[in-house]
């Protein structure tokens, strides 16, 4: 300390000029940046809506505490159906991992990685988690749901793309074909999503382009 | 893009008899951008080495060791993946301080982007940097007694006298970050990190066109990123936690750093002033006179500034620094004649 006291005192002025303060600008940046960031943290206590979560993503509370957003899942997902959460959706959650069917549905990854999820295997703060032996049908991503104000077969079309394409069985047909969930069979995959037709019309408005079935996350 | 300037640095770097190489400072120009295009194809293809947040390939990868702290201390876990994260980055901080930032980082090639909003090619304030940077003395007159007699210290000692400070703002937000992930049980700054946020508008512009996943975070996402690194200049100086990490875990790092070629240096071996080396450096390091530079050597980005600037190119970056005390005549001759002025003082 002496000795750096001492080069301050004997240095020519240009040369201290240069030296800038560590002071008082510095410390009030440093103090205001920490503030922020913890006011960041109340965040927590803002509303969001629920999202359909990749495999062991389910424990909302673990995911967002240990997601750190490396988009990493995403990355991994061979059937892109992994996408980052709308800050529409909830600032805390903004590019957290979320499921979107409208190109495919998840299958645990039963071809590429024999039914280990890759989201899960690649996240390296095991914001994905599956308990040992989780297997597809046991883990529950979310429970489809069937709008029946815009699905065409509620308007007696015989529409039957879900109940095609449900690899559990977890759709029925009733008595005049139309398609009915079976909650306890439904795991969530997105399989019926991703095929159904009739998306409602609009522009980019909410909900404009959700489908008459889609996966809601189980609350 | 400014291929004008970068033909006349490249020119100007070949044009020195030292051996300069032109050829590392434009990797260094363009490899966060080759970073952001591999990262990008990984988004596309959907196979790839991630984002900076966790790069590597499929489950072998090095974690953000900011966000292994914070996702450690927001879910009060140990997970094993992130503290071997933790030691490999340790390790790596050691060994080459804070390379990072100079050579891989997208955010200082992102705020390059503060360019497009300034008339010219540089902003008025970074001018008025480099002129407050730049000394009132001309370069080239001999040396004053004062300056001999700093020349003398032996870097060790200077060091180690200069820069007791552990702690800046950015450390304080290191703090904050660190201590709200505790508190609040979620990585806090991860939301508002730049390295996360230009990687997240990457993304959001892919699948924007990509599948038309059309959302507001398309908007908010790069504004976040352009208040922060862009109309709010020296993030990367004042509030990074990143670097903050770095700077700390850096202190103890020795190798690699600019070392300094008494015999070549003008100051040494001529007794001229100079000081081009110090004036060249962003993070404020002066390494021919530590004791008068605003950082302490634990800053150096190595971004090769000073060893381009140098006009005897007497600067290098070898893996272990000869010990300057054991240093050539010359050194030795300036030492003695400050050791004398000393005595008479």
């Amino acid at each position: 300390m002496e000795e750096e006291k001492q080069t301050t005192e004997t240095s020519e002025e240009d040369l201290r000029a240069k030296r800038p303060n560590i002071s008082r600008r510095s410390m009030c940046l440093g103090i205001g940046g920490a503030a922020a960031l913890v006011a960041l943290g109340g965040l927590k206590y803002v509303g969001s809506t629920p999202v359909v979560r990749p495999p062991g993503g389910q424990d909302e509370d673990r995911l967002v505490s240990a997601c750190v957003r490396c988009q990493k899942c995403y990355e991994a997902c061979p059937r892109g159906v992994i996408a980052p959460v709308h800050v529409e959706d909830g600032i805390l959650q903004t590019r957290t991992p979320k499921m979107y069917f409208d190109n495919g549905w998840c299958d645990f990854c039963a071809d590429e990685n024999g039914g280990v999820p890759l989201c899960v295997e690649v996240c390296p703060t095991r914001a994905l988690e599956l308990p040992a032996g989780a297997t597809a049908q046991s883990t529950i991503i979310g429970k489809a749901a069937i709008d029946t104000d815009t699905c065409l077969a509620y308007r007696l079309t015989g529409c039957r793309f879900c109940y095609d394409a449900c690899p559990y069985e977890a759709i029925e047909l009733d008595e005049i074909n139309r398609p009915v969930v079976i909650a306890d069979k439904c795991n969530g995959c997105g399989a019926c999503e991703s095929v159904c037709v009739s998306l409602k019309e609009g522009s980019i408005s909410s909900g404009a382009t959700k489908r008459a079935i889609v996966v809601e996350p189980q609350a | 893009m400014n291929r004008d300037t970068e033909e006349k640095k490249s020119a100007r770097a070949q044009g020195k008899a030292s051996g300069a190489k032109p050829g590392l400072s434009t990797l260094r120009r363009v490899l966060p951008w080759i970073v952001m295009v591999v990262v990008a194809l990984g988004f596309g293809l959907h196979k790839g080495f991630g984002t900076l947040s966790d790069f590597g390939w499929m489950d072998v990868s090095v974690l953000c060791p900011l966000g292994a702290l914070g996702t450690m201390l927001a879910s009060k876990l140990l997970v094993p993946r992130a503290l071997i994260s933790l030691a490999i980055v340790a390790v790596l901080i050691l060994l080459l301080g804070r390379t990072f930032c100079g050579w891989v980082c997208p955010v200082p090639s992102v705020a390059k982007l503060r360019r497009a909003f300034a008339k010219g090619g540089r902003t008025k304030k970074d001018a008025e940097e480099a002129a407050a940077r730049t000394p009132k003395l001309a370069p080239g007159a001999p040396l004053t007694d004062e300056e001999k007699a700093l020349l003398a210290q032996s870097c060790h000692e200077a060091h180690s006298s200069h820069g007791t400070r552990v702690f800046d703002s950015r450390g304080a937000v290191l703090a904050g970050a660190l201590g709200s992930a505790a508190i609040f049980g979620f990585p806090v700054f991860c939301l508002v990190c730049p390295i996360g946020l230009t990687f997240a508008t990457i993304l959001l512009v892919m699948r924007a066109f990509g599948v038309g996943d059309v959302t507001v975070s398309l908007i908010v996402v790069p504004a976040l990123l352009l208040a922060e690194v862009v109309f709010f200049r020296k993030w990367c100086h004042t509030l990074c936690p990143l670097g903050a990490l770095m700077s700390l875990l850096g202190r103890a790092n020795r190798t690699v750093l600019p070392t300094i070629d008494n015999e070549k240096c003008l100051e040494t071996s001529k007794g001229r002033r100079c000081g081009a080396c110090g004036r060249a450096c962003d993070e404020g390091i002066d390494p021919r006179h530590p004791q008068l530079g605003a950082a302490r050597a634990n800053e150096c980005t190595r971004c090769r500034a000073c060893a381009d600037a140098c006009p005897a190119g007497a600067i290098t970056f070898p893996l272990i620094a000869r010990t300057q005390d054991e240093g050539p005549a010359p050194a030795i001759a300036v030492k003695e004649e400050a050791k004398t002025l000393q005595h008479s003082q």
